[in-house]
């Protein structure tokens, strides 16, 4: 298994760079001008209605770790590292499908669940590698303009999104299950990605609809890089994503894979 | 112990036929060439002895064993080239190459550099880059090079140039004689008339002719033409003793023609 999730690893590797290092240049960004716009923030946020601020998880933007959860990673981080992990096993199933390299790799002495499962470790480590780079920048970035952020708290932040970000690989795998073509794999779960984050967002802006937030795993995303991470969630979510994966072999291993 | 042996093998996709009791056997050290047009039911019969798709009913055993449940078992020992061969763009065949190997368990690439140089196959370049010929021997390798004991061949010469065709015949021989079986899907008439030991036609997804091919050509003798222009067909003795013809011979029919009467007689009963 190892041998294929390094082989897998290796294929995307220029991932790493493609989605770690926007990420973080971005989040380096925002960190380094946050001591240049501080206070107009403090006056800017004071005027936002009181549901918006509840909604974007921005009842103050008192320091830098609240300005880069409100810019970063409450809403761009964990869609666009959500988006990377079903691109990831993706590209391991249906992908391998579709270039052909799916049936030279099951001509070798390798089950289909053996298979699966590599692609989803492979996804995992390729997720925290991305999210490592995004941090170590962002973290560069803080030092280089002297904003103050606490490596604690990042570390925090970002290492929060990785089992959020899992759980849709998951969710990848599972449609790979019904689904060998790339488009529907990445379109429906990304959809399903939107879908949680809105119904989410709207549960937080309108309590009367707070039940929708049940439907929708960022409920247990939290703010992490204030609060520190929710071990409970943290390891829930790690362990719901596993079990869905595992479903979605079983079902991958039943599937006929037609030419 | 046959190396392929099937019993009624049948696969439907939804309500559509891909294959249907399709009963054959392949004995070890024998090459068995699998003809039919495209659609016939070719790959639809080697993805199922693969367990690429489940069979709705009948079985496949090779080695022995069941397709399905010891589908790993049985992989361990065969090389197969997947019909329109594939890797990815950006992988090299070296890397494919060292990747199988680590599946297999084996130390090095096996045979894979000296099959390499045989088949002038560029291992380090990108296989998005080389062309149709040159992945074809990528895959070539990959499906021989740790010295299977079945290779399941879809279209093997597809793209290869007529050196590399002849190349690729030598080395089916040499499998052979090692005591491996092969399980040869193609469309060359020619190269399976010349490589095979038995030949199975395949129509619209049924098998209809298993056969050696020397019995394959024998037994169509009704078919053979005789070169002579008479207004209709007569027997050979017949157009002997005839006066005034001072000989006549039977001209033998290709395997091409043999197959092409199987499609000539569906035309017919349409």
């Amino acid at each position: 298994m190892i041998a294929l999730a390094a082989a897998q690893l290796h294929e995307r590797r220029r991932s790493l760079l493609a989605w770690g290092l926007p990420i973080g240049l971005w989040s380096a960004f925002v960190v380094a001008i946050y001591p240049s716009v501080e206070d107009a923030l403090a006056k800017a946020v004071a005027s936002y209605p009181e549901a918006l601020k509840q909604a974007f998880g921005i009842a103050e933007l008192a320091s830098v770790e609240q300005y880069l959860n409100a810019e970063m990673l409450s809403l761009i981080v964990p869609l666009a590292v959500g988006y990377l992990a079903v691109r990831s096993v993706a590209s391991g199933l249906s992908g391998a499908a579709e270039s052909g390299r799916l049936d030279v790799l099951l001509s070798a002495p390798v089950s289909r669940r053996r298979l699966v499962a590599a692609g989803f470790a492979a996804a995992a480590v390729e997720l925290a590698a991305v999210l490592a780079l995004g941090l170590l920048i962002c973290l560069l970035g803080s030092v280089l303009a002297g904003s103050g952020l606490s490596f604690a708290g990042a570390l925090a932040g970002y290492a929060n999104v990785w089992p959020l970000a899992l759980l849709f690989a998951a969710f990848g795998v599972l449609v790979t299950a019904w689904s060998l073509r790339t488009p529907i794999v990445t379109g429906s779960v990304a959809g399903l990605l939107v879908a949680m984050y809105v119904a989410d967002l709207v549960g937080r802006l309108d309590t009367n609809l707070d039940w929708v937030r049940y439907g929708s795993v960022f409920r247990y995303y939290g703010r992490a890089i204030e609060e520190g991470i929710d071990p409970l969630a943290f390891a829930g979510l790690t362990a719901v994503a596993a079990l869905v994966a595992a479903l979605g072999a079983i079902l991958f291993d039943r599937r006929d894979l037609a030419s | 112990m046959a190396a392929i042996e099937t019993e009624g093998l049948t696969k439907f996709y939804g309500a559509a036929r891909g294959i249907e009791d399709v009963t054959l056997t392949v004995e070890p050290g024998e090459v068995f060439g699998f003809l039919g047009p495209n659609g016939a039911g070719k790959t639809t019969t080697i993805r199922t002895l693969l367990d690429l798709l489940h069979p709705s009913r009948g079985s496949a055993r090779i080695f022995g064993l069941d397709s399905r449940r010891d589908s790993v078992a049985i992989r361990a020992r065969l090389g197969n080239l997947p019909g329109d061969f594939g890797y990815g763009k950006h992988s090299t065949g070296r890397e494919a190459l060292t990747l199988l190997a680590r599946l297999r368990g084996l130390d090095g690439l096996g045979r894979g550099e000296q099959l390499a140089r045989r088949f002038r196959a560029e291992l380090d370049r990108p296989l998005g880059r080389l062309s149709r010929g040159n992945r074809q021997k990528v895959g070539l390798i990959l499906a021989v090079f740790h010295r299977p004991e079945l290779l399941i061949l879809d279209e093997p010469t597809s793209g290869l140039d007529p050196l590399m065709q002849e190349e690729f015949l030598a080395l089916v021989r040499e499998e052979r004689e090692r005591g491996c079986a092969v399980f040869l899907s193609s469309h060359e008439l020619d190269e399976v008339e010349r490589v095979c030991d038995r030949v199975g036609i395949i129509r619209g997804g049924g098998l209809i002719a298993v056969e050696r091919i020397a019995d394959l050509l024998e037994k169509t003798t009704q078919h053979r033409r005789v070169e002579v222009e008479f207004v209709e067909p007569v027997a050979l003795d017949a157009v002997r003793s005839m006066p005034g013809v001072s000989g006549a011979e039977y001209v033998h029919p290709t395997l091409e023609q043999v197959f092409l009467t199987y499609y000539e007689e569906e035309g017919e009963e349409r």
